[in-house]
């Protein structure tokens, strides 16, 4: 999952209007925007490519459906399953399992993170025992979730729940020791309570990095689910994708597979719609400004 | 005990102050009496014990010996302004206050700093002195018995420097708060200030009465040989140069 590509893609198209404007005598001229829109179509011209290629190699038979299907057979599939519902009632399990599994590990990964940012007693009581435990990978506790809970829906929301917990943990408390000292004495001078204080000044302060492990976590959730679901389920899009294995479906399984990639590019746009909204005081999120 | 004379019912007053940082002593058995609605401006090479003793009379540090008399809650200005970036200017204003009326009473501070127009901006939007004016009406809003100012103007520009002295001076004859500037620009001190003390060696060293007394020139010349710098005369054209500061 690449998180950070999008950034840097942006900081190319920023960037590049600016390098052509200097090289030319007119800048902000009509030429340095259509170069942009010159590149943005340039980027584009990729995709399409191995798309074409793909279905061309299918619809001559050089590829069997069997093994890859066309990216049309996927999409009339894609139209099959879904004006029958079942796509769509398979996408709400998959879902409500991401969501739920997410308020639980977040609710706690962000609880601890508040107690051990705040009290040194908490930091001495839990963060050891939180470190060790995140020095393991979650998905290898995955037998033992399915002894625990068998391959009902409390093991895939205990998995999602504990991939989420440890980004929103520490990037919590990393943001509640990061908040200014300045504006800590600020707050002794104004005359804040502890309360206050908290409210109007650490977690403010502690936010963005509070968001940027929201982000991280939304992936996470989604790389668990898959992999719980992918073991064992009677519904979800990880049943849908095995069960169409046992019939060599492999249009199902593609689609299965698109559908969870167009999944984490949305909430990685939820992460990002948050963080504007949030932050919008901030410099690096706001924008606009004067 | 003390030499000078005490007024009735000081804002502050301190006595025989000590205030060590490990082995060191920065402040080491200071005297100082500020009177209601006077204008202390305090002079001194950086390390001095300047700002320490600022800190001690903002209760901000705690004291090592002697004795410190001042209002509870004295309103701070410290160099940077502070402000919170995530609330807009009048919610910064209007930290501390009571909730109630909040935002009247910040909107009236703001249109005392001349940022009437701008309650609902956010700090990133200002230039340095906006930022600093806004920091201002944030201590001046919790109507303090005492403002404590640590070089508050030193990061910005000469000629920004010359219009907040105008609006502090300007302000402070308004709501009457004994003040206690840390500076070390002599200029400024002397621009402000009805007394000024230069501070050595963790103790008042020096102290000049302006208001109504010496000659603002006068007292400057001899501020500056105290401070180990020849005096020069005063450029009076515009725009001024940057004041003599001592690093």
């Amino acid at each position: 999952m690449s998180l950070a590509d999008p950034h840097a893609i942006a900081a190319l198209g920023a960037s590049s209007p600016a390098i052509s404007s200097s090289a030319r005598a007119t800048p902000w001229s009509g030429g340095a925007r259509s170069r942009r829109a010159g590149l943005l179509a340039l980027s584009w011209v990729a995709p399409v490519v191995v798309l074409l290629v793909w279905e061309t190699l299918c619809r001559s038979g050089y590829v069997a459906p069997q093994i890859l299907p066309a990216p049309s057979k996927v999409l009339s599939t894609a139209w099959k399953l879904a004006s029958t519902g079942s796509l769509l009632n398979d996408l709400g399990v998959s879902l409500l399992r991401a969501a739920t599994g997410f308020a639980i590990g977040g609710l706690i990964g962000f609880s601890l993170g508040v107690l051990v940012g705040f009290f040194r007693l908490a930091e001495a009581a839990v963060d050891r025992s939180v470190q060790m435990i995140r020095a393991v990978p979650f998905l290898a506790a995955l037998p033992l979730t399915i002894i625990w809970f068998g391959v009902g829906e409390g093991q895939k929301i205990f998995l999602v729940s504990l991939g989420v917990a440890f980004p929103i943990y520490v990037n919590t408390v990393l943001g509640i020791r990061q908040v200014d000292p300045k504006l800590l004495e600020l707050a002794r001078v104004q005359g804040l309570s502890g309360w206050t204080t908290i409210r109007r000044i650490v977690l403010p302060g502690a936010l963005p990095s509070i968001l940027t492990g929201v982000r991280y976590a939304l992936a996470v959730a989604w790389l668990a689910l898959v992999v719980a679901e992918t073991v064992g389920a009677q519904a979800g899009l990880g049943f849908l994708a095995m069960d169409a294995r046992e019939f060599l479906r492999t249009d199902v399984i593609v689609l299965t597979i698109v559908i969870y990639a167009l999944i984490g590019a949305g909430s990685d746009s939820i992460a990002r719609l948050l963080e504007r909204r949030l932050l919008r005081w901030h410099p690096n999120f706001g924008g606009g400004g004067r | 005990m003390s030499l000078s004379v005490v007024p009735a019912n000081p804002a502050v007053l301190v006595r025989r102050l000590i205030r060590r940082y490990g082995e060191r002593t920065v402040i080491d058995g200071l005297d100082l009496t500020i009177a209601r609605g006077e204008f202390v401006a305090l002079l001194g090479e950086s390390g001095c014990g300047k700002t320490t003793l600022l800190r001690a009379l903002s209760g901000l540090d705690p004291i090592d010996g002697g004795s410190v008399e001042a209002p509870r809650r004295p309103a701070v200005v410290f160099q940077e302004h502070r402000l919170l970036p995530w609330e807009s200017l009048w919610r910064n204003v209007s930290l501390g206050l009571a909730a109630d009326g909040a935002r009247e009473r910040a909107a009236a501070a703001l249109s005392e700093v001349g940022l009437g127009d701008r309650l609902d901006d956010w700090p990133r939007n200002l230039s340095g002195g906006q930022a600093q004016r806004v920091a201002l009406a944030r201590a001046l809003v919790q109507e303090p018995e005492l403002l404590l100012l640590d070089e508050p103007f030193a990061a910005l520009d000469a000629l920004t420097r010359l219009r907040m002295h105008a609006l502090v001076k300007e302000l402070i004859a308004r709501h009457r708060p004994g003040v206690l500037l840390v500076t070390h620009d002599v200029d400024e001190a002397v621009a402000l200030a009805d007394r000024v003390l230069l501070m050595r060696d963790g103790a008042i060293a020096y102290e000049r009465r302006l208001a109504g007394g010496a000659a603002p020139q006068a007292v400057r010349d001899e501020l500056l040989a105290e401070l180990g710098v020849a005096a020069t005369p005063r450029a009076p054209a515009f725009p001024t140069p940057s004041s003599h500061s001592v690093v």
